[in-house]
């Protein structure tokens, strides 16, 4: 839509700003002339701004601020709610509180459905891909499932679910719809309607602080937002007089209750990115990351502002973009923004659709405990490829920096169980595919438009809807006081770089040749799509980098190569030889021979021909060394080599009779001969002809043989002599 | 009056002579008592001693003139058989044992010569050096009550009874100076790897060594070879559970653990007195090797008394022992958690505040090491077979590998089942292999004999590695025996002595 983010210029002092999460420059604006409001469709990654007569869309995954939107005309009348059906041959327009109505996309044919009585009004609805049912009707008065009936252009009623129901919310990434009841609204049930049916949650109470012993806050739909982080399914909800944020997790057939998270600011947004939670403090204008797959309560890092990244600055601000990037960031957190599930931003005034990202290179570099941030970034399945260079990087410098041991060995140990478990769920050697979410528990049925490939691709970003959607309002009284707000107020304006426009825009070419209904994730372009590291590329990025560094400190490169060998086996992952050649060399170069026995015996350094010749080479400075170089050599089989060494140490008689024993012809008697020649015993020298002229058949009639008969002959009488 | 005619039957046919001088001293005639340095039987009069110690002398020096880099190594006589042992530059050891128409008493030389080298080494471990002890003293006063004590208690190991049992031909099976060690899987293997490092990173910039025992097998050592070996005597001797338990099992890999009361017999005998007072000098003699003077601390620390007592406080001093390979004083701390020893060694000089320094170290070890401790204890203990681990049915062995000082064999209980003249074949093998090797110098040998009881008994050497085997009960033919030597060595010893 902006299509000329090259010639803007990019800011200054980008760099310089602090913020976790950010805001890519330019925004996809979603506002065409004569739209009303805006609605998203979560089950189809729409975004949805409806005219008078006609339903202008974007699709929005893959993200791109470029995207052409799409036109339908309908006929005019009022919108309360719009979505598309999950194979997008529907439209369905809610008109009133009691009547839904259906476009056939292809003919243009409508039809309607209207609650029966006048008490009982629609809050909402929904398409579904449960196999019950295609769509759902929200009403006062409980669920009402129906099957679509093409030939009939018409809905089939399959089910009713009789409640009370003040309001609901709904996330197609979760399949799961949360009905309030109640006066406080803090009673809840829950079905789940996925593919493999309709699953009843129990009914559960949120609790609610109160002010005093008569006041009885309700619960409002904003308060509650459904999460899907990691394919579990959590739920989140808002308790403003006790400043906290509650969360219960979902289980088929319980929901728990699992701890709270302290808030700062009375009115909270919740998105996830790749499986981090961001709590917006709105009010205080900052993100707080959790990482919730451990228990850890613990924010992932500070409380930090959102940050624009690539904006044109300000200083040739000449451009009515410009001017509009301005609004958008002077209107940051502003009153009509609205957050949509999982991980877009609505800046309804402006029209704007911003996708929220994770700087992962700030948040790695704003944490000192190197384990707990490489935790984090292998979990990160987005920017996996970053993930992984920065994992390497730290991993890198936290050897290069002596830090104490044990935080080096949890880093290795973190580094190794993470390449471990993608290698057990597959993800790592599918070569990319990030694994695949469960999502609720159950198979994604997929018979619409929408592909199997996006579903396993795309996981579990981007799924869900925020259902209260642009019908809701997300202003709220504040009337808590905000701390942070002021000092973290920072200015974001000049915050670019070229560098970030390039991305941009190369994002936005990328996502040109999409068709609109492209079924192709963000993750396509990286071809790294886990951020797990295999042994030999920690071997060759991290120890063979820093041995060279190391060398005054070979000890302590040691003891983590042996910490490496322990994880590894502990993991059971088969380690490259050069990292136990690297072993053998510390060892050496501390001069540790006695120590390298048990090693090698006990086979903690794996056997390979690698390993052998590298003790052989050490076998220099150590004769022991150079012995189990030899066994090593031996107990491989590698025959010819073993034979090879065994003749340059002088044993050839010993070598012959290996030799003999395991049939190995591919040495030449000469190097036998000559090896017994230079040894001037003219015994042993003939012990070595006489071998060859009894189990080399026709030995006796070849040139070597009179050759040698005769050196053995001129050496007979010297040694007599 | 019984106990004192008790002692008056032994001494005249006093079986063991044990004597250890200094060709440097007493040059002069009328001198020559100062060449003694210790005697055994310390009551047999000085003309008896003097004539033992010039016999040997006078053999020391004729030999000396053909073969001036080792002089003797052993007299045959008669009656007796002397054992010499150069242990520093002139210093030496000799051994006089008599050849007694009982026939348990045939002896192996080289076996005989092992203890010698292994008094001398422990000796060193704990005092230094003879000859530095001699620098320091020239009197000889200190390095005498040093080596009485020492031997003393190094001896009473040896006392059943009234009379000395020292190593003879049914202990051909066993190589004294030589440490066993415990089998691991790669994972264990790994994670006493991983303790080690632990351990080491410990004693933080003290560059110290670490031993882990398990009972009485290495598990692992950061020491030299030669090190390696005196401290795991000298652990097996005084400190593994199975010592500090007293009593307890009673298998060894060594020898038996002699009881206090082997003690008191041999200080009635020999009216041997507490330290204190040790033949009226007024030295403090350190008595390294004396019986139940360690125990288990509450902290799991080992301590002893034996290295003195602090002044005020009661606590005992660290004990302090040398390292050949580094000439350099080491602390000792050793830490004992069910069947696991640890040893630390950390040299004196890194520890600036001394003993502060220690018990500083000492938490550090419980807080960063102990759950690693713990784990390693857990994996051994699941991974050890027991006492009879290492029992290879139908076979009764010995495997040396001279190059590490390792040796394996047979669970003493399971040597004990074979007859007399299998014993007896197999010292007589052993002693042509001991005699074989000091010429030839480690080459190739294999040695397959039939015993009179038509018991095989077979001996390979090979690249510093030997192995021993008896076979009772087997087949008739010399093919039978050789390949079940292979067998043997392609089961358990990587194929080392199967080259043909």
């Amino acid at each position: 839509m902006f299509g000329s983010t090259s010639s803007s210029q990019p800011g200054f002092g980008g760099s310089g700003a602090l913020s976790h999460a950010y805001i890519q420059y330019p925004p996809l604006k979603c506002r065409s002339d004569g739209s009303r409001c805006l609605f998203y469709d979560d089950g189809n990654k729409l975004l949805i701004s409806p005219t008078t007569d006609q339903v202008v869309s974007w699709k929005i995954s893959p993200f791109s601020s470029d995207v052409a939107p799409t036109t339908d005309t309908i006929s005019e009348g009022p919108i309360l709610s719009v979505r598309y059906s999950l194979d997008s041959k529907l439209i369905a327009v809610q008109r009133s509180n009691h009547e839904v109505q259906f476009w056939v996309r292809e003919t243009g044919e409508t039809f309607s459905q209207k609650s029966k009585s006048e008490s009982d009004s629609i809050l909402g609805f929904f398409w579904t891909d449960c196999a019950v049912c295609d769509i759902v009707f929200v009403k006062t008065s409980g669920l009402d499932l129906y099957t679509y009936m093409p030939e009939l252009k018409s809905l089939e009623l399959v089910e009713t679910k009789k409640m009370n129901v003040s309001w609901y919310i709904y996330t197609h990434e979760s399949r799961l719809v949360l009905l309030a009841s109640g006066m406080q609204c803090k009673s809840f049930t829950g079905y789940q309607l996925s593919a493999a049916g309709v699953i009843r949650l129990p009914r559960f109470e949120m609790a609610m602080a109160k002010l005093d012993a008569n006041s009885k806050p309700v619960l409002a739909a904003e308060d509650v937002h459904i999460v899907t982080v990691y394919g579990r399914i959590y739920c989140l909800q808002v308790d403003r007089v006790a400043m906290l944020l509650h969360s219960y997790r979902f289980y088929r057939d319980a929901v728990i209750q699992q701890g709270s998270l302290p808030i700062y600011s009375s009115k909270i947004a919740v998105s996830v990115v790749d499986n981090v939670l961001l709590i917006h403090q709105v009010d205080a204008k900052v993100i707080l990351l959790y990482d919730i797959f451990a228990d850890s309560r613990t924010p992932v890092s500070a409380p930090l502002p959102l940050l624009i990244r690539g904006s044109p600055s300000r200083t040739n601000a000449q451009s009515s973009e410009t001017t509009l990037t301005n609004n958008a960031t002077a209107n940051l957190y502003g009153d009509d923004w609205i957050f949509l599930v999982p991980d877009l931003v609505c800046d309804v005034s402006n029209g704007f659709l911003w996708k929220i990202h994770l700087d992962l290179e700030a948040i790695s570099a704003s944490n000192s405990e190197v384990p707990a941030v490489l935790e984090f970034l292998q979990r990160r399945k987005l920017e996996a490829k970053k993930a992984k260079h920065l994992c390497l990087e730290l991993a890198r410098s936290v050897i290069i920096e002596r830090r104490p041991l044990p935080m080096v060995f949890w880093a290795i140990d973190v580094l190794l169980k993470s390449f471990a478990y993608s290698l057990k769920t597959g993800s790592y050697l599918k070569g990319g595919k990030p694994e695949k979410p469960t999502v609720s528990g159950a198979p994604e049925n997929s018979e619409s438009g929408k592909s199997v490939k996006n579903e396993s691709a795309s996981g579990v970003e981007s799924r869900t809807v925020h259902n209260s959607g642009f019908s809701t309002s997300d202003s709220e009284d504040n009337n808590t006081n905000v701390r942070n707000a002021k000092a973290k107020n920072i200015n974001i304006n000049t915050n670019s770089s070229s560098e970030n426009i390039e991305e941009a825009s190369r994002i936005g070419d990328h996502s040109v040749n999409q068709p609109l209904n492209a079924n192709v994730s963000e993750q396509q372009e990286s071809q790294v799509t886990s951020a797990a590291i295999p042994p030999d590329e920690l071997y060759s990025f991290v120890f063979a980098s820093v041995e060279e560094e190391m060398i005054a400190d070979a000890s302590y490169l040691f003891a983590i190569i042996v910490e490496l060998i322990r994880s590894a086996s502990l993991e059971k992952i088969k380690l490259p030889p050069n990292i136990y050649v690297l072993a053998v060399r510390l060892l050496a170069r501390n001069e540790r021979y006695a120590e390298l026995g048990p090693f090698i015996m006990n086979k903690i350094i794996e056997p390979s021909k690698e390993v052998a010749l590298q003790l052989l080479e050490t076998g220099h400075q150590n004769i022991q060394t150079r012995k189990l170089g030899l066994d090593m050599m031996r107990q491989l089989m590698l025959h010819h080599d073993y034979i090879v060494l065994l003749v340059q140490d002088g044993c050839y008689l010993e070598t012959l009779r290996f030799a003999r024993k395991y049939k190995v012809h591919t040495v030449r008697p000469s190097l036998f001969l000559e090896a017994a020649y230079a040894s001037n015993d003219p015994q042993h020298l003939a012990a070595v002809l006489r071998f060859f002229r009894d189990f080399i058949p026709g030995f006796a009639t070849t040139s070597e043989h009179s050759t040698f008969v005769r050196a053995l002959a001129d050496m007979t009488p010297s040694v007599a002599a | 009056m019984g106990l004192s005619s008790a002692a008056t039957t032994t001494t005249p046919g006093e079986p063991l002579k044990f004597c250890i001088f200094d060709l440097r001293r007493g040059q002069h005639e009328g001198e020559e008592l100062e060449k003694i340095l210790f005697f055994f039987p310390a009551d047999l009069p000085f003309p008896a001693q003097l004539s033992v110690v010039g016999l040997s002398e006078g053999l020391i020096t004729f030999t000396r003139i053909f073969s001036p880099e080792a002089a003797c190594e052993v007299i045959e006589a008669e009656m007796h058989s002397h054992v010499f042992f150069e242990a520093e530059p002139d210093i030496w050891m000799v051994m006089v044992v008599a050849k007694s128409k009982e026939t348990e008493a045939i002896w192996r030389i080289e076996a005989l010569r092992s203890v010698l080298k292994e008094i001398h080494s422990l000796f060193v471990m704990f005092h230094g050096s003879i000859r530095m002890l001699l620098d320091k003293e020239p009197g000889g006063g200190l390095t005498r009550s040093h080596l009485y004590t020492f031997i003393m208690d190094y001896l009473s190991d040896f006392l059943v009874g009234n009379k000395f049992l020292l190593p003879n031909f049914r202990d051909s099976l066993k190589e004294r100076g030589t440490v066993q060690m415990l089998t691991v899987g790669r994972e264990a293997a790994i994670e006493v790897q991983s303790l080690v490092g632990t351990l080491d990173s410990c004693m933080g910039n003290a560059l110290g060594y670490s031993v882990i025992l398990f009972q009485d097998l290495l598990v692992s050592t950061t020491l030299s070879p030669d090190d390696t070996v005196n401290l795991f005597s000298y652990s097996t001797l005084r400190l593994t559970p199975r010592i500090l338990s007293s009593g307890g099992s009673t298998w060894s890999y060594l020898r038996k653990g002699s009881s206090s009361h082997a003690e008191s017999a041999l200080d009635r005998l020999h009216g041997f007195q507490d330290s204190s007072s040790a033949r009226g000098d007024n030295y403090q003699v350190l008595r390294p090797l004396q019986h139940g003077k360690w125990s288990k601390g509450k902290d799991g620390f080992l301590v002893t008394d034996i290295w003195g007592v602090e002044v005020g406080n009661l606590v005992p001093t660290t004990p302090t022992i040398w390292l050949q390979q580094i000439e350099h004083k080491m602390y000792l701390c050793a830490y004992q958690y069910k069947s696991v020893t640890i040893l630390l060694l950390i040299p004196v000089t890194s520890m600036l505040n001394g003993e502060e320094g220690i018990s500083m170290l000492k938490q550090q070890l419980l807080e960063n090491a102990s759950s690693k401790i713990h784990k390693v204890e857990e994996k051994l203990a699941k991974g050890w077979g027991g006492e009879n681990a290492y029992h290879v049915k139908g076979y009764r062995y010995l495997l040396v590998d001279g190059d590490n000082n390792i040796s394996r064999a047979s669970p003493s209980g399971k040597v004990t089942t074979l007859a007399k003249e299998s014993l007896l074949a197999l010292n007589k093998v052993r002693e042509d292999v001991d005699l074989e090797r000091s010429r030839t110098k480690g080459d190739d040998l294999e040695i397959c004999i039939r015993a009179k009881n038509n018991s095989w008994v077979i001996a390979r050497a090979t690249r510093g590695k030997q192995l021993y085997i008896v076979l009772e009960k087997a087949n008739e033919t010399l093919l039978y025996a050789s390949e079940a030597v292979e067998k043997f060595s392609d089961r358990y010893c990587d194929g080392a002595f199967s080259l043909d």
